[in-house]
């Protein structure tokens, strides 16, 4: 990590104090932090957040937690119908992830510059593809293919794989864009076509880290499916829709908790399987 | 003559290891693939009622509806949109705050006390991170009602996690020279941490927030649909209004403001940086 450039300071017989920023810098700095303190004031000012209500708000969770949450109803979860929802979510996890990542790789290929084959046009649809799949959030996603496709894992399925092509799609470009050019240098002045480029000069350097990375987007991806089923994707969300509108909370806290568990649980899998990865290479 | 045949024993073994190597990759893709196709029969064969999604037209007929742009919905998207930039701003500053602490607690090196901090600061990061932000805006909305407020705190829970996770890597990796010029020099606790501590993470915590700010736009987007405000409420109401003309819109609307986003932070961690 490097240190931020200093200003060498007085000479030390000039009486002078020293300080870490000469005086442009310090006005400077202390206006932008004027600016954003007002933005801020203001935004609470906009929002009409009652800042009194902040200061009751940890105590007011642990009140409506202690008075409605608790005790969890354990049973309520560990039923075959909650099971058999969370195999759900694994399966919608799974193929969503896989069927993103899938997708995401000629995406990211299109949108590396160093690497692309088109600056011109493949370039920008690349981009274009990964930003606008990034932007809408996943619950968004569910919600209009839940319109289109009706209720059910499809539509859940289908908003897993828009997620995972926006969020593997722009970690694989990254990765992309910072490989080793040697080689790609090398075919291109013998001659070898874009995909020849790609497939034999990029993918060798980055194989692993894609690994790693697609990996990753299951993990993440795991983490949104437990809530697609609240927008109507299936899986686990359904059961907290179902039970928060029928006012169940001691269910509701289980159902919560499950899903804390399982998103623990594949982090600590994914997370092993990555350092093997990393160790096989 | 010998060495030739030690020659052609060690290509002998590196050929058995490589076709080892082919075997495994072979039998970890087939476990990928039958995985992959239970996944696909549990759910795009048996859970999917194709009939009551009518084919390629029906499919086709449904995305239309989206098309038709609903341009008099526009002055009333402006306010949500500013709440929206307004709450992920606002929540990204708050959950700042709340990371101080546990990343205090959760840096090895500085933590107050190993086995009880150190442990329970890991455990609110784990925590933050686990829970979608969906869920913490359902359990803010129960707990301090609609509006603003709940939306922000979500985010602000939301952002601890990672925010704190790289912070606290920081300051486990900083650079232990300064810190023990300023204690030698007589420099008390809250020196060594102002002159020698933060000067040192600055930037990289600085680049964590940008990039958390840029991700908190999205979800503060979606606060509106558990009663939170800003952009996803009249996504909401649209939706459950039919107007598909009007989804597109709030859509196009929470798009302009991430490339905004995007933009703006690209410019910002190069301020920084």
């Amino acid at each position: 990590m490097t240190m931020t450039e200093t200003n060498p300071g007085p000479a030390p017989d000039s009486g002078q104090t020293w300080s870490r920023y000469g005086a442009t810098g310090a006005a400077t700095r202390h206006a932008t932090l004027l600016a954003v303190l007002v933005f801020l004031g203001y935004s609470l000012h906009f929002l009409n957040v009652d800042l009194s209500r902040l200061l009751g708000t940890f105590s007011g969770v642990w009140r409506v937690v202690s008075d409605r949450y608790y005790p969890p109803e354990i049973a309520y979860v560990a039923n075959a119908g909650y099971l058999g929802a969370i195999l759900d979510t694994l399966q919608m996890s799974f193929l969503g992830g896989f069927i993103g990542v899938v997708c995401a790789i000629p995406l990211a290929w299109f949108s590396a510059w160093n690497v692309t084959p088109s600056r011109r046009i493949l370039f920008p649809l690349g981009r274009l593809g990964v930003i606008s799949s990034r932007a809408i959030h996943e619950t968004i996603w569910t919600i209009l293919f839940v319109s289109i496709l009706g209720f059910g894992m499809l539509a859940g399925v289908s908003a897993l794989t828009m997620f995972c092509i926006g969020f593997a799609g722009k970690l694989f470009a990254d990765e992309i864009e910072a490989v080793d050019m040697g080689p790609v240098e090398a075919m291109r002045s013998a001659g070898a076509s874009d995909l020849q480029v790609f497939v034999w000069a990029v993918v060798p350097q980055v194989r692993v880290a894609f690994t790693g990375i697609a990996i990753y987007t299951w993990d993440v991806a795991f983490r949104a499916a437990t809530v697609v089923g609240f927008f109507g994707g299936g899986g686990m969300g359904w059961y907290l829709k179902r039970n928060i509108q029928q006012l169940e909370n001691t269910k509701v806290s289980a159902i919560i908790l499950s899903i804390i568990a399982m998103v623990l649980i594949a982090e600590v899998f994914s997370g092993w399987v990555r350092a093997r990865v990393n160790r096989a290479k | 003559m010998a060495s030739l045949d030690i020659d052609i024993g060690r290509v002998e073994g590196q050929r058995a290891l490589v076709r080892q190597r082919h075997l495994k990759m072979a039998a970890i893709w087939a476990v990928v693939f039958a995985f992959l196709a239970w996944c696909f029969h549990g759910t795009i064969i048996q859970d999917t009622d194709w009939s009551r999604i009518g084919g390629a037209n029906g499919v086709l007929g449904s995305l239309g509806r989206f098309l038709a742009l609903d341009f008099s919905l526009l002055p009333e998207l402006v306010i949500p949109t500013i709440e929206t930039f307004m709450v992920a701003c606002v929540g990204t500053v708050l959950g700042c705050f709340f990371s101080l602490p546990v990343a205090w607690f959760g840096a090895a090196n500085v933590t107050p006390n190993r086995f009880f901090f150190y442990p329970a600061g890991r455990f609110l990061m784990v925590l933050s991170r686990s829970v979608h932000e969906i869920i913490w805006a359902l359990i803010f909305v129960s707990a301090v009602g609609l509006g603003a407020l709940p939306g922000i705190l979500a985010i602000a829970m939301r952002s601890v996690g990672f925010i704190s996770k790289i912070t606290a890597e920081a300051i486990e990796n900083i650079d232990k020279k300064p810190v023990e010029a300023i204690r030698a020099v007589g420099g008390n606790d809250f020196q060594v941490m102002y002159y020698g501590i933060l000067p040192q993470i600055y930037p990289v915590v600085l680049a964590t927030v940008i990039f958390e700010w840029d991700i908190n736009i999205r979800r503060s987007a979606v606060m509106g649909l558990v009663g939170a405000g800003g952009l996803g409420l009249t996504f909401f109401r649209q939706m459950n209004s039919f107007n598909y003309g009007g989804v597109t819109m709030v859509i196009l609307a929470i798009l302009l403001l991430i490339v905004l986003g995007e933009v703006l932070s690209h410019f910002l961690r190069k301020a920084v940086i």
